[in-house]
């Protein structure tokens, strides 16, 4: 993408993390769909455990109801995070700027866990109150990293896209946001990761994840249940990282 | 033709363009120039509107700019700025399109249009075309931004001390090609710099500015000969006046018929310049700084062509110890030659040079 010939080391590199990523994959879909081969494994790890594997759903749902509530939550969360983030850097939404970044860290400060609390009252139990907490709680990353990519942007750039007559929607599509989504990237990163592990939470509310035998676990004290959920959601938090790893880099210009 | 009328910047009380009036016609290289904050780039920036006026009017080719929609008459407009404001993210070619692409050009066109400009500053297409900014010199850098201005072909051409950034030997180089796309193109061009001799080196015409007002509009010459006051006179610098208007001398107003034979009675041609079978000078016998009879072979780091100034050729003639330049076409033959005599005498004769 940036335009220069790659040397031998920087593509056995390359090679190198692709053959990391491709593992990981394989080894994250093997776990979710073979976990139940493991179970003489498990069995011989913890023989005083009347039941050392997780039967009570497929891994696969888990995996795969895990990953919706991440989906929907990050999607919120980047699109309200996108948009109050360009809000605030136009002329028109400038004033409000120390506003929105403080309540979006307030967002942040509040332990997701005290949000479900707030939420179940008013969501009822399950994947509502999930969803509110985890979009609250990746507001912050998003909206942070729209304000801090969008004001990397040099002035002279900005300057000589209005000196050669873009209007300021041109200015915005085609200089600004290629030129901060390295950043709004990263951003977007971070929120994910922490929602993959945060996710995992609402269980305690009723929400079907990864974190359904994790905290059945924790309770039943089972500790080949913990295994088996926290595996799951640390091996996908992971895959996820080294894939917006490479978004990223798609989006590096030089420099 | 830009016509500014009584042009005046208010900011927060205080007039940083102060009632300046002035006209620049078409084709010509107009300089602002003047100490830091003197306004010159304000009033560069009021001429596409990126800072808006307070008071007074510009017009461009009959066009009052205030009539017409910003970024139509900014696309009409040529921009180029110090540090170039590149777009880091779109290669040479993308950067270089970047106005037709915004008046829809169709493809071919714009390529054809992106070779053009390249060719015109020398830049390699296979090399450069797909080469993103930051794999550029500072030079090739502001190539390409220049290049960027001139794409669709403006009717002016803003320049805001576009080769601030450089080093001295770039911008030399820089500026004698904006000297001659200048005269390839013809555009009338307005460039701002606190330099006077990159001023006097390009402009046909300087507008000294100070404190907001407009000091002296005049030709290179007539504001080093006549300056309009103590403040300009003290801005173009005394030290080295004469080197100055040389400066803005060419070779060709100087020249003299090449002495091909020893005049031992002619003062200043006691020398004579030998030749080989296509008319090239091999060697100058005599007209030596340092010993007269002394016979030195002629090489191209002492020759002189029409269109270099007087400065550069009086330069050559001291490093190279020699009292005459041959002056040569561009096959290399001699059709002429310019001495040190020659300077002098022509200052002597005609009191100053005529423009």
């Amino acid at each position: 993408m940036n335009g220069t010939i790659p040397g031998v080391p920087r593509l056995r590199a390359a090679a190198a993390g692709n053959l990391r990523l491709g593992a990981l994959i394989v080894l994250l879909v093997a776990l979710t769909l073979g976990m139940a081969q493991l179970e003489p494994l498990f069995r011989a790890l913890f023989p005083d455990l009347g039941n050392p594997l997780y039967r009570r759903d497929s891994f696969l749902n888990l995996m795969l109801a895990h990953i919706g509530l991440v989906l929907v939550s990050s999607l919120i969360s980047v699109v309200v995070g996108v948009a109050a983030g360009l809000f605030v850097t136009r002329p028109a939404g400038r004033e409000f700027e120390p506003m929105v970044s403080s309540l979006a860290a307030i967002g942040q400060t509040f332990p997701p866990a005290a949000v479900l609390a707030i939420a179940v009252p008013l969501a009822g139990f399950g994947f509502a109150p999930t969803i509110i907490a985890l979009t609250l709680y990746g507001l912050l990353p998003v909206i942070q990293n729209t304000i801090a990519g969008l004001g990397t942007v040099p002035a002279t750039t900005l300057e000589a896209a209005r000196g050669n007559g873009m209007s300021a929607s041109q200015i915005l599509m085609r200089v600004e946001l290629p030129l901060a989504m390295q950043v709004i990237i990263a951003g977007v990163r971070i929120s994910v990761i922490i929602n993959i592990g945060t996710a995992t939470i609402g269980s305690t509310v009723g929400a079907k994840s990864l974190g359904t035998p994790l905290i059945a676990g924790l309770v039943g004290n089972n500790l080949a249940y913990v295994i088996q959920g926290a595996l799951l959601v640390g091996l996908l938090a992971i895959v996820t990282d080294l894939l917006f790893e490479r978004l990223e880099r798609h989006y590096a210009f030089g420099d | 033709m830009i016509e500014l009328k009584g042009l005046t910047k208010t900011y927060a009380g205080k007039r940083v363009v102060d009632d300046i009036s002035l006209t620049l016609e078409s084709g010509e290289f107009g300089v602002l120039i003047g100490p830091s904050g003197c306004g010159k780039s304000t009033t560069l920036k009021m001429i596409n509107r990126l800072v808006p006026l307070s008071g007074g009017r510009i017009v461009l080719n009959g066009d009052d700019v205030t009539d017409l929609p910003a970024e139509q008459l900014r696309r009409r407009i040529g921009y180029a700025i110090q540090s170039t404001g590149l777009f880091p993210h779109w290669t040479v070619a993308q950067n270089i399109a970047t106005v037709p692409q915004l008046l829809k050009w169709p493809k071919s066109r714009i390529d054809d249009r992106v070779d053009e400009l390249m060719a015109m500053f020398h830049l390699d297409p296979v090399e450069f075309r797909h080469q993103y900014p930051h794999r550029l010199s500072g030079g090739q850098a502001q190539r390409v931004g220049v290049a960027r201005a001139l794409a669709a072909d403006p009717e002016v051409l803003l320049m805001d001390e576009p080769f601030g950034a450089v080093d001295p030997l770039t911008r030399e180089v820089l500026q004698a090609e904006m000297k001659r796309v200048h005269q390839q193109t013809g555009k009338t061009i307005v460039f701002v710099t606190h330099d006077m001799d990159e001023a006097l080196q390009l402009a046909t015409r300087i507008a000294l500015l100070n404190h907001g007002r407009l000091v002296q509009y005049d030709r290179p010459i007539e504001m080093m000969v006549t300056p309009a006051d103590d403040f300009v006179r003290e801005f173009i610098g005394q030290a080295d006046l004469g080197l100055k208007l040389l400066s803005r001398r060419w070779v060709h107003q100087y020249q003299r018929a090449p002495s091909l034979e020893h005049h031992a009675t002619l003062p200043g041609l006691d020398h004579c310049w030998q030749l080989d079978d296509a008319g090239r000078p091999i060697a100058l016998e005599g007209a030596r700084l340092d010993d007269d009879s002394e016979r030195t072979e002629v090489k191209p780091e002492w020759t002189a062509t029409p269109e270099m100034s007087m400065k550069e050729a009086l330069s050559r003639m001291v490093w190279y110890r020699v009292m005459v330049l041959p002056v040569i076409d561009d096959q290399g033959r001699l059709i002429g030659e310019v001495g040190m005599q020659g300077i002098m005498g022509i200052q002597a004769a005609n009191g100053m040079p005529a423009s």
